[in-house]
């Protein structure tokens, strides 16, 4: 397969232990809900932090202390509006609450952790990619113009601008925020139908299955229940023509049926386990000389016969496990 | 070969490894309440062994003919796992001393864009000073920069005395409370044009007005006839250099990043941007740590009862100190120059 390069959002990272992964790129319609959060978090944890400090110093009674403590409340102001970033994503990881939530995640344009100086310098240009700032008091004149409302455009350009999808702040420090996930099921294809490893069985033993025929196969059937049985073959012909003149095969057998005898024998097969139960085909067999003229069973259509099975639960794993012999 | 059957063996080993990195996800490391075999030195020896394992697997993962999904599902765990076993780095002080007392001071000796910043802001607060001192030959200037009303404000805020013998706590909390307000408006100030920096433009803008505000206000006060004019002065004495240059440093490191779009000096812009944010690290470590000690200085020394004399004295320690710390430190070194240029280069 040429290496051309993706057109989706992932992102090829090489770790110190020269393996190539992916990481999926968050686009700012996952950002910008996590910042939003984030806001609203910060807001909640300052009035939380400060009622608590108001109340203690107010069981204390100690006047004199009144004026440190709006001091303290205006210097916890300023540390939560500038540092909060910096600070939670610094030490949870490249998470803050907001991209906890989201699913979300900041790391360095290597894959690697960011450290503190990158979380500082990210954190203090967000300013700059919140700009320009629309002032209020121009839509109405009663607001007081001290109110500046962030539009963020300059953000969302550079984001649409560069491949990894980074604001100004991430281009400076040489970040980007990739998507987390949080979803863990392993997806194993299972094939329920009697008759595809007894179709399989007729496979020649010395067929040869090169990497983008697996791919395809594979591709084929974990997404093949998302088709209606006409897609299926209409999908399936175009592969399974070339190989049925290959075969020997006769014209007349389901492609669909075919493609998932060709995955039974890439993926499912035991080597030296020939002995398939031939019993499903019903003594039909698919090789163009035993060509007769009885009915074939096996053009029928088969129904939804795989399953997507989650790896995660013992009980699927060891039925799956189970079904194949049987198959 | 039988990919169920290969999936089926590993499976039981990527499985362990998602439970490790569940516990570890949440706190940085194995919990108590995880299996004994993940707890402590072997758990982080069974972490290592079965990441390497899942490396190997993605990496073999085409040779094995693994379905993409299973390939998909092994991208994720990798990734997963890699940043549990890379965590971030969280402060470390030493290097913060480095960065602080032997790279910041000579990154701003050498720096252009802080001479820049420190002449515009420095220039424009001289010169506003003056032009608002004198009302007769200037008149009005004051307060068509500042605003009349924030004038008014700003005298009746300075007229009560800093302390008084009757009176003494209601004043000084008066004033500890306003230190309060003004580190946190005009470290916010240092900061906006510091984040401005990487649009140049605004940071300019940003850092030009607050240097005629500045001047025109602390004009004002020096006028003749102006009330409160001897408390403002005792009161912003004390932290004023340390404030004035941080916030003219704020702007530089500022800068340094902004000028990093056309002064690539051979680099993409992207890398140029990339390494002059690296090279402003340092001058925006010291402008907030001149911050913080302006932050002291106004908390404890500039509303205090201490006599003007201790106060200006103060002010000329710290200008000494900010002297010491840029010319003394920062003066060019033969072994600090190649330093620099292998770090930067």
């Amino acid at each position: 397969m040429p290496a051309a390069a993706a057109l989706d959002t992932t992102i090829a990272v090489v770790t110190p232990e020269n393996i190539a992964f992916e990481y999926q790129l968050a686009g700012p319609f996952r950002r910008l809900p996590a910042y939003l959060i984030d806001v609203i978090a910060r807001w909640i944890i300052m009035a939380a932090v400060i009622l608590g400090m108001w109340i203690v110093g107010g069981m204390i009674r100690m006047s004199a202390l009144q004026a440190y403590m709006l001091a303290a409340t205006f210097l916890l102001y300023f540390v939560f509006t500038n540092f909060y970033g910096t600070l939670m994503e610094s030490y949870f990881n490249g998470k803050t609450i907001g991209k906890w939530a989201c699913g979300i995640r900041v790391v360095g344009t290597d894959g690697g952790p960011i450290d503190f100086r990158q979380a500082l310098l990210r954190n203090l240009i967000r300013i700059a990619d919140l700009a320009p700032y629309v002032v209020l008091n121009d839509v109405n004149e009663e607001i007081p113009p001290i109110f500046f409302l962030p539009v963020g455009v300059v953000g969302l350009v550079t984001m649409l601008c560069t491949r990894r999808m980074q604001r100004l702040g991430d281009l400076a420090c040489g970040t980007m925020v990739i998507v987390d996930e949080r979803n863990w099921e392993l997806p194993v294809s299972k094939i329920e139908d009697p008759r595809v490893a007894a179709l399989a069985s007729y496979l020649p033993a010395d067929y040869r299955f090169s990497r983008s025929m697996s791919r395809t196969l594979a591709v084929y059937v974990e997404r093949r229940q998302y088709l209606t049985p006409a897609r299926r073959r209409e999908i399936a012909r175009k592969l399974t023509t070339p190989l049925m003149d290959q075969f020997d095969f006769r014209p007349d057998i389901d492609p669909d049926l075919l493609m998932l005898a060709l995955y039974h024998r890439n993926f499912l097969w035991n080597e030296g386990d020939d002995s398939a139960d031939l019993s499903a085909l019903n003594g039909f067999s698919p090789l163009a000389k035993d060509q007769s003229a009885e009915e074939p069973p096996i053009a029928a259509a088969v129904s939804e016969s795989v399953t997507p099975v989650s790896a995660l639960s013992p009980a699927a794993t060891t039925q799956d496990a189970a079904s194949e012999p049987a198959g | 070969m039988n990919v169920a059957k290969i999936l089926e063996q590993r499976r039981i080993q990527w499985q362990e490894l998602e439970q490790l990195c569940d516990a570890m996800e949440m706190r940085g490391r194995t919990g108590r309440t995880s299996k004994a075999q993940h707890q402590g030195a072997a758990g982080v020896s069974r972490f290592a062994t079965l990441y390497r394992a899942a490396c190997a697997d993605l990496a073999l993962a085409d040779s094995y003919h693994l379905p993409p999904g299973t390939v998909a599902y092994l991208h994720r765990l990798v990734a997963r796992a890699h940043s549990q076993l890379y965590r971030s780095n969280r402060f470390d002080p030493s290097v913060w001393f480095d960065i602080l007392f032997y790279q910041a001071p000579q990154q701003i000796f050498a720096d252009p864009c802080v001479r820049v910043a420190t002449l515009l802001f420095f220039g424009l607060f001289t010169l506003s000073m003056v032009l608002g001192a004198n009302d007769d030959w200037f008149p009005g200037f004051a307060d068509a920069v500042v605003g009349n009303q924030q004038l008014e404000a700003m005298e009746q805020m300075y007229d009560q005395p800093l302390f008084s013998v009757d009176n003494q706590t209601s004043s000084l909390d008066h004033y500890i409370s306003m230190s309060g307000f003004y580190i946190m408006h005009n470290t916010g100030i240092g900061l906006r044009c510091f984040a401005w920096g990487i649009l140049i433009i605004p940071c300019l803008f940003t850092l030009a007005q607050n240097a005629v505000i500045l001047g025109a206000s602390f004009g004002y006060m020096a006028r003749d006839g102006v009330g409160g004019s001897d408390n403002f002065f005792h009161f912003v004495t004390a932290h004023g250099p340390f404030e004035l240059t941080a916030i003219a440093l704020a702007a530089a490191a500022g800068l340094r990043i902004g000028v990093g779009w056309f002064s690539t000096g051979g680099l993409t812009r992207l890398d140029s941007i990339k390494r002059s944010a690296t090279r402003s690290v340092p001058i925006i470590t010291a402008s907030v740590t001149l911050f913080v000690l302006a932050a002291f200085t106004e908390g404890f020394i500039s509303p205090s009862p201490l006599p003007y004399l201790f106060k200006a004295g103060w002010a000329i320690a710290s200008s000494a100190l900010i002297s010491f710390y840029f010319v003394v430190l920062g003066f060019p070194r033969a072994v600090a120059d190649q330093t620099l240029v292998s770090e930067q280069d």
